[in-house]
């Protein structure tokens, strides 16, 4: 008995070790606080992993470790401007630091900002122009910081006439300057000057605690990353945001839980009230198990609709797809309400344009496009076609109705919106002939290239969730119709495969917008020819087709000198650039990336909604969701 | 004493050569990774807005000449031996410029924890209720306890934890699923503390031990069975020695050699579960760790980990080798 006794000490040692295991762990930096009130604390799902340097909030350096979605960025810091995806609470865009937008001269070689007085860092210092000035000029002049590269390249020199007024001068005509400072999921933040002067070796400093000109500072965090805490400044009105109103929640808690079934159940229990994102299937779920949670619809497809457009894209240096009547056959192969079922169980919003069907976008340009696609004519070579079908979103609802039932909407609207206005025939015909013009030939079931070869390729997708559902059914598709097309789970398809070009075909996503700004800059300035990078080599975001045309580098030239405010003459740009693509076919649009972001209201109410008040995207991780909390009221009791 | 000593100087050198092979082995795998950190990082930044083709050569050669990937592969391995001697790996190429050490042992308490935990018990539980299984052939508990650790022995640890989760968490949600401890306590020798952390180590040492206790029962059961029909128990029990005293010093004692060696050859399996376990229940640890790290390309704490868990394991099975010839007095023979 006595070794008996030796090993159950032994085991009692063990579980003290277990139970120390945290006391080797850093000392959070703010002072311990014993309960976190439900009607005052916000608790909300960070996407990502725990971070791999929790204690670092230094965000202006390159690739230290800090968690991305914990928080800091979207209630700490601040910058010039927010664009929101959706309706915004008084239009998309905010003037955040600034008193309005940006003023450029004639040329576009200089731009004016005016700064907001009276708005204070978290540690009381007053913010004014020498701030932006310093956050420019020390990363324009050090490599290595996260925007570097873009300030070194766009400006020559800047300067403060006086505290509240930037002057930037610029090295070359640009209408979308102000965009490096304006939010759509991430900006160029503003560093506190007065903070990192002091700091021998500014890209070594951890910024811990961080001095932010955001309404919140850090309580507390986790030093293994799951975990951040923060606390309404008590001096709030002293920011910028005070101009949407008080932040409810005096605590916000960011969750880093990566799994999604866990973040379904976590929200069942009552521990969790933003849910960055689930599968269509946990929503479906959701729905059912927790009846005070639900999605940005009420009902069917409940997804928000992010402004990023998941699509085919074609490796155009590659010469299988330089042919524009291949990548046409290749459109015309694919079921859209197929895909559709495939990837969303029907909760997707078909897009037949290189346009997200998200935000302002639909009235801008689907809706008044909707006739000239109809009426677009093909020539396949053989025969000439009107290849758009606008009865797609009709032929979804009809599908999922029996399962669903109510939830589907059934005004035609409300259809249109939900599932899509249209999208291409699939027309076999048409893309077999599309290919013998191409010098294609069949041999039995399998297409064969003009030099003999099988028409075969890999079409990398994502690891998991609903692209990689999309990427399986294209590839099952495709080979059905005689195309050996294999789907690969790509781990690194945009840390590597997309940038280095080594990938023939990708269901990934090249076009990302402002959502509810008609204004295209947002991706396709980076689609410049100057910015194709040779075979082999790194291509910047986002034109990862590394497709060029003088027709598009002439509508983005056009883009850069036309004001940002001028909303005809950039819907005009952006009918062209659509126009283009439809022609051109460089990549095959399929959807807006739908995100299944959901909220509860059991502790807290005034969400933004879809049908009622679309005030704000409440996909949490993009920061311009903090203005949410100047709408939120906790529940009573 | 010589003797033992001796043994245990082959021992020390067995460690010396398995950890510096199998270091060697993980700086070869680790920078097999298809993943860049530079070009990780280059990802991240560049996806911020449009870097011409200049800026981005500019960026990748700063990041790495910073992250000290801009010497030839061998030479990176003799820097890496040198470091190895003072367990020294470098920065973190995920979290740079910490080190990558730093943030290995902010993870390895709570897998040492978790492990030691989840490893003593369970041994320690199966061998005694196996031992008994095995002398007492007809007790009708221990047959019942017998099929449910047959039917829960194969199943692979993370089905496990996925049911726990599911019945704990959602049908019965009484335990925490996620995180090391809760967000309302603070690290330090406090009772909050402490008990928050055993309270969210009971669901993922919980799932280690279901799966883990079958493979030692059952063992222990066949071992005890023959046991039984040798003659020197046979004796005892006609000398009178009192019941407890063969069950556990003439049977389970010389039965519990092989389990020990057992042990050893199993603990480098046994730690892998416990890196699926880290990664189904959000634990933190050197599993969560290592799968961050092999995300991000990050090939020096790859080898910090990967060494680390080598040295752990190794010293271990080292320690459990150190017992056997005073557990097994055979073995001093040898």
């Amino acid at each position: 008995m006595l070794k008996i006794r030796t090993l159950m000490a032994s085991a009692m040692v063990a579980s003290m070790g277990l139970g120390g295991a945290g006391l080797a762990q850093d000392e959070p930096a703010a002072p311990p606080i014993t309960n976190f009130p439900r009607n005052e604390t916000l608790i909300i799902n960070n996407p990502e992993g725990p971070a791999a340097n929790p204690g670092w909030f230094n965000i202006w350096v390159a690739g230290a470790g800090g968690s991305w979605s914990g928080g800091l960025h979207q209630l700490n810091l601040d910058t010039l401007w927010f664009i929101d995806p959706d309706a915004g609470l008084d239009g998309a865009v905010y003037n955040e630091l600034a008193t309005g937008p940006a003023e450029y001269n004639a040329d576009f070689t200089e731009m004016t900002v005016k700064l907001r007085q009276g708005v204070l860092w978290s540690d009381g210092v007053e913010f004014t122009a020498a701030d932006v000035k310093y956050t420019v000029e020390t990363q324009a002049a050090t490599p290595g910081y996260v925007w570097s590269a873009p300030f070194a390249d766009a400006v020559a020199s800047v300067d403060t006439p006086d505290d509240y007024t930037v002057h930037f001068v610029l090295k070359k005509p640009n209408a979308r300057f102000h965009s490096l400072f304006s939010v759509r999921w991430n900006a160029a933040w503003i560093m506190p000057k007065h903070i990192f002067e002091a700091q021998a070796d500014p890209m070594a400093f951890d910024n811990n605690p961080p001095v932010g000109l955001g309404p919140y500072t850090l309580n507390s965090f986790d030093p293994n990353g799951a975990w951040y805490i923060w606390e309404r400044r008590a001096d709030w009105d002293k920011t910028a945001m005070a101009e949407w109103g008080m932040p409810a929640p005096k605590y916000v808690i960011y969750r880093s839980i990566p799994s999604l079934d866990k973040r379904l159940i976590e929200m069942v229990n009552g521990d969790l009230d933003m849910i960055h994102d689930l599968s269509p299937e946990g929503m479906f779920n959701l729905a059912k198990q927790a009846p005070t949670a639900r999605g940005w619809f009420p009902g069917f497809p409940y997804a928000h609709p992010d402004p990023t457009l998941p699509m085919v894209i074609f490796n155009t240096q590659n010469p299988m797809f330089q042919d524009k009547r291949v990548r046409w056959a290749l459109a015309l192969m694919l079921d859209p309400v197929e895909m559709s079922m495939a990837s969303y169980r029907g909760a997707a919003t078909l897009s037949a344009i290189a346009m997200p069907p998200t935000g302002t976008h639909t009235d801008d340009y689907h809706a008044p496009l909707q006739q000239w696609m109809i009426d677009y004519e093909l020539d396949t070579g053989m025969s000439k076609i009107h290849p758009y079908d606008p009865t797609v979103g009709q032929r979804i609802a009809d599908t999922v109705r029996p399962q669903f039932g109510d939830a589907v909407p059934t005004d035609p609207e409300a259809i249109n919106k939900s599932f899509g206005y249209g999208w291409w025939k699939k027309d076999l015909v048409a893309a077999g002939e599309l290919l013998m013009a191409a010098g294609f030939t069949k041999q039995g079931d399998q297409w064969m290239k003009p030099d003999g070869t099988p028409f075969a390729f890999t079409l990398k997708t994502f690891v998991e969730g609903v692209i990689n559902r999309l990427g399986t059914d294209i590839a099952q598709q495709w080979t059905q119709a005689g195309v050996a097309v294999t789907a690969e789970a790509d781990p690194v398809i945009y840390a590597n495969d997309l940038p280095m070009g080594q990938y023939e075909a990708a269901t990934a996503w090249s076009i990302e917008t402002w959502g509810g700004n008609p204004d295209l800059s947002f991706f396709l300035d980076s689609w410049h020819s100057d910015y194709v990078a040779a075979p082999g080599e790194r291509q910047t975001a986002r034109n990862w087709q590394r497709w060029s045309d003088p027709r598009l580098d002439a509508i983005i030239e056009q883009v850069r000198q036309t004001p940002f405010t001028d909303h005809d003459a950039n819907v005009a740009l952006g009918n062209e650039f659509v126009k283009l693509m439809v022609d051109e076919m460089p990549i095959i649009p399929v959807m807006s990336f739908n995100v299944f972001s959901a909220y509860d209201t059991r502790y807290w109410t005034g969400f933004p909604t879809a049908e009622a008040n679309p005030y704000a995207n409440i996909v949490n991780n993009w920061s311009n969701a903090k203005y949410i909390l100047t709408q939120l009221e906790p529940v009573a009791n | 004493m010589k003797t033992y000593l001796l043994f245990a100087l082959k021992r020390f050198i067995q460690l010396v050569a398995v950890v510096f092979a199998g270091c060697s082995v993980a700086f070869v795998v680790s920078h097999l990774s298809p993943i860049s950190p530079v070009e990780m990082v280059i990802g991240r930044v560049s996806g911020q807005s449009s870097y011409s083709p200049e800026a981005i050569e500019s960026l990748r050669a700063t990041l790495t000449e910073l992250f000290g990937l801009n010497v030839p592969l061998h030479e990176q391995y003799f820097n890496f031996l040198r470091r190895l001697v003072v367990v020294d790996f470098g920065p973190a190429l995920i979290a740079f410029p910490r080190p990558a050490m730093q943030l290995v042992m902010l993870a390895l308490p709570w897998t040492l924890g978790l492990l030691s935990v989840a490893v003593i018990f369970t041994w320690v539980l199966g061998n005694i209720v196996g031992g008994l299984a095995g002398y007492y052939q007809n007790s009708r508990f221990l047959k019942a306890f017998g099929i449910v650790a047959i039917g829960a022995q194969p199943i692979p640890y993370y089905i496990v934890a996925f049911l726990m989760v599911i019945i704990f968490g959602f049908l019965w949600p009484v335990l925490p699923i996620s995180d090391g401890f809760s967000m309302n306590v603070r690290p330090g020798w406090t009772f909050e503390f402490i008990a928050s952390v055993l309270h969210h180590s009971i669901l993922p040492a919980a799932s280690l031990t279901i799966v883990g206790i079958g493979t030692w029962f059952l063992g222990m059961r066949a071992l005890v069975s023959n046991i039984v029909t040798e003659d020197y128990v046979t004796y005892a029990e006609l000398a009178g020695v009192k019941q407890d005293r063969v069950v556990f010093s003439y049977v389970i004692r010389n039965a519990v050699v092989p389990q020990l060696t057992a042990l050893a050859m199993a603990l480098g399996g046994i730690f892998s579960g416990t890196i699926i376990t880290e990664q189904v229940f959000g634990y933190p640890g050197l599993g969560s760790l290592l799968v961050r790290a092999v995300n991000g390309g990050d090939s020096a704490l790859v080898l910090a980990v990967s060494c680390i868990s080598v040295i752990a394991v190794a010293s271990a099975i080292f320690i459990i080798d150190l017992a056997h010839p005073l557990i097994d007095p055979r073995v001093k023979a040898e």
